[in-house]
Formats: C-alpha cells, sequence, structure tokens
C-alpha cells in the first residue's frame, strides 16, 4: 500500500503525463488518435465541464440562502431594539444592539442561569436531562431490538416486523389519549394499580412519560430506530460474529464485545438525530406535561406569555412581540446549534455510513 | 440472500457449540443450535415487544374501540356512554363539515408536493455529492433544516403561528420572490397568464419554495446515502461508453437510487399526513381538546385508513419502476 503521500505524487505525475500526451497528439493532429465522435465528445465535455460549476454556485448559493434567511432574519431581528421594528430604513443591520429582548424571553422561558431562586428549574438543563436520559435509553434498547432483527431467524419474525414498520406509519396522534389515561391511572405491568396516599400514581407531568417508553424501545421515532439499527446490523460482515462464537461467546456476550464497539458511529448517529428528536418534540410533551417544562414547549407558549407579561393580555398580532418571538427562537435552537456545528460530520456521514443505503 | 448466509453459518457453528458443552442446554433443556438461536433472536427482541404491547398496541386498540363509542371523560379514565357504534364515522363524512374539506385539500398539497420534494432532493443530492469546493458547508447548510425544521422553531421562523398574520420573515421573504422575480420570470419566458389556472399552480409552488427547501432535508440525507452506493465500476462503464452527463443521470443514477426513491416517497407522504399542523390533524386535535375522545379518535381512524390506501397504491405503481440489483 502506498501512503498518502505516496498516492498524491502518482496523482501528479499521471496528469503531468497525461498533458504531455495530449499535447503530442495535438500537434501530430486529433484526427489520427480519435474519431469525429470521440473530439465532439470530448469537447462537449470540457464545455460543460467549464460552465457547469458557475451554475452549481448559483444554485447552491440561491437556495442555501433561502435556508439561511430565517436564521439570518432570526438574528438581526434577536439583537434589535423593538422601535426599530418598524423602521423602513432597517434592513439587516439595526442602529443599535441590545441584549434586553434576549434577558426578557430568557425570563419568560425560565432559562436565566443567574435566577439563584430556582437553581435546578432551569428549563434548559430540565430539557437537557430529559433528552440525555431519553435518547441514552432508546439508543441502547432500539439497538438490541434491531440486533435480534438482523441476526436471528426466528417463527413470526416478519409479523414483529411488520409492528415495527406500523409503528413507522402510525401517527403518534392516534394513541395519544389512551396513553395519556395509561398514565394518569399507572398501573404496573398494566395490571396491577399503585396506590400512594390514597391517590393512584400518575405519571403525568414526570419524567417517565419519556423514560419508560424509551427503555423499552417506545420512545419517539422508535421504529424509525430499530429499522435504521436493522440495516446497520445486517451490513456487518457475518464472521466477526462467527469468531466470537468460536471461541465460546454467547449471543448477548458476542453483541456488547464485538457489535457494539463496530457501530460506534452508528450509535452515535443515532443518538444525536434522538437528540434533536427529542429536543424538538412539543407534541408529547405537550401531551404529557403541563408543568414540567422543555423548551420546545416554553417556546411554544412564548407568544401567549409574552401578550400577558409585557401587554397586560391586549388581543395583538405577532407583529409587535416579534423581537422577542425571534430572540427566544434563538435561545431554543442555540444548544442543539452548537451540538451540530462541532458533531456536523457525523450527521451526515454517520447516516451515509449507517446502513440506511440496504432499504 | 441472508437466509443463505445464516444457513451456512449455522454449519459452521454446530461443531464447536455442541463440543464445547457449557452452552449445549439452555436452562437445562436440550435444545438444537437452531431452536436455541432462536430463543435468543427472541430474547434480543423481548424488551422492544413486551414494551410495545403496552405503549403501541394496547393505546392503539383503545383508540380504535373509542371511536366506535360515545365517550366521556370521567374520574378513573373514559366511560362510553353508548354502546357499539358507527355513528362517529357517519358523521364525519356526513355532518362534519369540515372533515371532508380537510381531507381532500390534505390529500391534494400531498399529491402536488410529495413529487416536487422528491425531484427536488434527487437534484440537489446529486450536486451535494459532485466534488467541488466548500462542499462540506453546502451539505451542513442544506442538513440545517433536519435539526432545525420539526420544532416549533419552525412555526415561528416561517411565520406560521396560533396568533397568525405577522408580516415577519417569511411573509417579507416570500413577497420578495414571489411578486417580483417568479412573475417576472414568467412573464419573460411569455407562458404568464397563458391560463389562469396554470399561473395560480406555479403560484402556488414558487410561493412555497421556502417550505419545499425546508422539508427535504432528510430525503437529501437518503439519496446522498444511495448516490454513494453507486457502484465505481458503473461509472467507469459509462464514461467508457461514452456517455454524457445527462444519459448517465438516466441510465445509472435513476435506477440505482430508485430503491430509495420508495424509502423517499414513503417518509414524504408519512411525513406530511402526521405533521400535527396540516389540517385534519388540527381538526382531530381540536375534537380532543374538545373532550370529544370518541369522535376525534374515529377522524383519526378514518384518516388513517385512506393514508394506508394512498401508500398502498402509490407503492404498487412505484414498485413496478424499482430497479434491484441483487435479485
Amino acid at each position: 500500500m502506498a501512503t498518502k503521500k505516496e498516492e498524491k505524487e502518482f496523482e501528479k505525475e499521471r496528469k503531468a503525463n497525461a498533458k504531455a500526451r495530449i499535447a503530442r497528439m495535438k500537434a501530430e493532429g486529433l484526427e489520427k488518435y480519435f474519431t469525429p465522435e470521440q473530439i465532439r465528445y470530448n469537447r462537449n465535455r470540457r464545455i460543460v465541464g467549464a460552465i457547469w460549476p458557475v451554475f452549481r454556485f448559483l444554485i447552491l448559493f440561491g437556495l442555501g440562502f433561502v435556508i439561511m434567511y430565517p436564521l439570518m432574519f432570526m438574528l438581526s431581528t434577536a439583537f434589535r431594539p423593538n422601535e426599530q421594528m418598524s423602521d423602513p430604513s432597517i434592513v439587516w443591520l439595526p442602529k443599535s444592539f441590545t441584549l434586553d429582548n434576549l434577558k426578557d424571553s430568557a425570563n419568560i422561558m425560565k432559562v436565566s442561569f443567574w435566577d439563584p431562586a430556582h437553581p435546578l428549574q432551569n428549563t434548559v438543563l430540565n430539557t437537557i436531562v430529559l433528552n440525555v436520559v431519553a435518547s441514552v435509553l432508546q439508543v441502547i434498547t432500539c439497538s438490541v431490538t434491531g440486533y435480534g432483527f438482523a441476526r436471528f431467524k426466528f417463527k413470526g419474525k416478519n409479523a414483529f416486523f411488520a409492528l415495527v414498520l406500523l409503528m413507522i406509519i402510525i401517527p403518534p396522534q392516534i394513541t395519544t389519549i389512551p396513553m395519556f389515561l395509561q398514565y394518569r391511572y399507572f398501573k404496573l405491568f398494566g395490571i396491577i394499580p399503585i396506590n400512594i396516599g390514597g391517590e393512584q400514581l400518575s405519571l403525568i407531568n414526570s419524567g417517565w412519560t419519556m423514560y419508560l417508553p424509551a427503555l423499552f424501545a417506545n420512545g419517539i421515532k422508535a421504529g424509525l430506530f430499530i429499522y435504521i439499527f436493522r440495516q446497520f446490523f445486517r451490513g456487518l460482515p457475518k464472521e466477526l460474529e462467527d469468531a466470537a462464537y468460536l471461541d465460546g461467546c454467547g449471543p448477548f456476550e458476542t453483541y456488547i464485545k464485538i457489535m457494539v464497539p463496530n457501530a460506534k458511529t452508528s450509535f452515535l448517529t443515532v443518538f444525536l438525530f434522538s437528540i434533536v428528536w427529542y429536543w424538538n418534540d412539543f407534541y408529547v410533551s405537550s401531551s404529557f406535561f403541563s408543568e414540567n417544562r422543555t423548551m420546545a414547549l416554553m417556546l411554544k407558549n412564548l407568544d401567549a406569555a409574552l401578550t400577558a407579561q409585557l401587554f397586560n393580555n391586549q388581543a395583538i398580532g405577532a407583529r409587535p412581540i416579534i423581537v422577542w418571538l425571534e430572540s427566544g427562537c434563538l435561545l431554543a435552537i442555540l444548544p442543539i446549534l452548537i451540538m451540530y456545528i462541532f458533531l456536523q460530520k457525523y450527521f451526515v456521514e454517520g447516516v451515509e455510513r449507517s446502513g440506511l443505503t440496504g432499504m | 440472500m441472508s437466509e443463505k448466509n445464516q444457513n451456512t453459518a449455522a454449519e459452521t457453528e454446530q461443531a464447536p457449540a455442541v463440543k464445547s458443552g457449557k452452552s449445549d442446554d439452555f436452562k437445562g433443556i436440550k435444545m438444537s443450535y437452531e431452536k436455541r438461536k432462536a430463543m435468543y433472536g427472541y430474547g434480543f427482541i423481548a424488551l422492544w415487544f413486551i414494551g410495545s404491547i403496552y405503549f403501541f398496541i394496547m393505546p392503539l386498540v383503545q383508540s380504535l374501540i373509542y371511536s366506535f363509542h360515545q365517550t366521556k371523560v370521567a374520574e378513573g379514565g373514559m366511560q362510553y356512554t353508548s354502546g357499539f357504534t358507527v355513528k362517529n364515522y357517519v358523521d364525519a363524512f356526513r355532518k362534519d363539515q369540515n372533515y371532508v374539506p380537510a381531507l381532500t385539500s390534505m390529500l391534494k398539497s400531498t399529491f402536488l408536493n410529495t413529487p416536487l420534494i422528491i425531484v427536488f432532493s434527487v437534484f440537489i443530492a446529486v450536486i451535494l455529492n459532485q466534488k467541488f469546493k466548500g462542499r462540506t458547508l453546502a451539505r451542513a447548510i442544506f442538513f440545517l433544516p433536519v435539526i432545525i425544521a420539526t420544532g416549533p422553531v419552525f412555526d415561528i421562523i416561517t411565520g406560521n403561528m396560533s396568533t397568525g398574520g405577522f408580516s415577519g420573515g417569511s411573509d417579507q421573504f416570500s413577497s420578495m420572490f414571489e411578486t417580483n422575480l417568479v412573475d417576472d420570470l414568467l412573464t419573460f419566458l411569455g407562458i404568464y397568464n397563458i391560463s389562469d389556472k396554470l399561473t395560480t399552480v406555479i403560484s402556488e409552488l414558487t410561493a412555497d419554495i421556502m417550505n419545499l427547501v425546508w422539508k427535504c432535508g432528510i430525503q437529501i440525507l437518503l439519496f446522498l446515502s444511495a448516490l454513494q452506493g453507486i457502484p465505481f465500476s458503473a461509472k467507469e462503464a459509462a464514461s467508457m461508453e461514452g456517455a454524457t452527463s445527462w444519459e448517465y443521470f438516466w441510465k445509472i443514477t435513476v435506477p440505482y437510487i430508485s430503491p430509495m426513491m420508495i424509502a423517499a416517497l414513503v417518509y414524504t407522504i408519512v411525513d406530511s399526513f402526521i405533521d400535527p399542523t396540516n389540517e385534519v390533524m388540527k381538526l382531530v386535535l381540536s375534537q380532543s381538546k374538545e373532550w370529544n375522545h370518541g369522535y376525534s379518535a374515529a377522524l383519526a381512524w378514518a384518516y388513517f385508513a385512506i393514508i394506508g390506501i394512498v401508500m398502498a397504491i402509490v407503492l404498487a405503481i412505484i414498485n413496478k419502476f424499482v430497479y434491484y440489483e441483487v435479485e
């Protein structure tokens, strides 16, 4: 195997040789070497090769602008004093910058770290704890399930897998109400009621409404994650496990000692996606939480809270409160955006390599 | 393919497994190797299956039962105020003035948007798969919607808010594009106002370009992974034979990514159907907020049945055009 450096040198050499050859051919007249069709084909390719990058840049720049526009608007607005919103002379850069909007929104969304009265009731911390615990549980259990589907033959496997597909397709809205009742009047194993202080145990508003499904591989988008893990494990070479079996490992041991280390990137990707989906989820949290605060929930209720606190409940549109809304948005996506900037390659490359290809 | 592998693997492993003696019996019961492996298979999916009984199947069946009853909420759970009845379903299609229009508009917009999203994501994926400077940055930007667009953030930055009607980001934005650029372009091309219907369709599509771009993240990701699965030999052969990029796209790229087309199609349709901001979902949710759980469940189930039928038809059609390299 040549090293990378050597490969580069080879490449250089090859290119130089090709160039010299073409120059020689041109001097002798191309007709001698190529048919007219080949000459035309090569010329067309050269022209397309010269023009296409320009078009590509224009297309990517335009569409990239469409994607970045709301974010730039958010940045521009979040730091803009409210009075300057209706100033027509300002397009992007406000005349002065302020942090007041951010502070107000942070107070309303209860993310201010400088609030000494309730240090533990910080929305960001609360959301992070909820997300990380649920995601870790979910990734572990989904990977175990996916492995079971990928590498074992058992009766009814197809029926079980149809259930996984059903979990992907059926919208969570259908099952929410019965789930709410299940959590509200929680019974152990669905049979044994638990009474605490005369009241039947209710899981509403507790993190268990997220942890329990995740623990049993039934959390948010769990079907999709099981599918991804199944595809991924199917793509790994079987020899790995066979070697482990020969050395006397049981299937569970093999899974932990051989498969998990090999699937690190895939685990990270699924974990990141799980975090993102839990972070952005407001449907499940709004159904099962009325007090437990998550970022998405706070953001969803931000406009109502703003009208109540800053405008004494006057009926106003969103126009006057847009600076606070946008700064609230900024607060809500900042943690996930920072994560994305640093771990971007795991989002993109991870999915490409994680076996989704085999769908 | 995998079945065959499994068989051969089983045969090669059988001998040492028996010899070791230790793992010969499973909890004291003698079993063949295959049976034992099947038991382990059940073991691996057991946790998920137990969970899905409680967190998926039971609620699903429960909501189906609700949909066939008149319900009211009472202490200790749900109470049925009537026997088994299909009244909820009949009401949904006969009496409800919002349900059927919402359904048709929903289906219409899905039919319009889905092909657009698919074509657009294939196009972007092909571009992002080429080698050029700044590719990492371009990819990072195009996947940004994946991490943001699923949450309430998207509602705010696109101006799709509960209070509604503010002329902030997206309004300003879409007016910028729609009225000036697109109309100008259409007039320039001479196809503006040929027929009113065509104009409406075009302007509807272009006004939605932001929605389009923001909804394509996952699909682009899927297609990109499919594009990277195209073997180098295919590319080499095509360039040997003198294929132009256009021919290469239709004869090599499209067949190779067609299996992923199904995945992307299913994802797009499901995504648009279960989006809590679409008309039908809003109806379902508002009914359940008014404690009409039976009726809400009936709406959701009727809707779900329609999704199922639509998906089955689409998949049956698409499956005919898909090219599988292996089988």
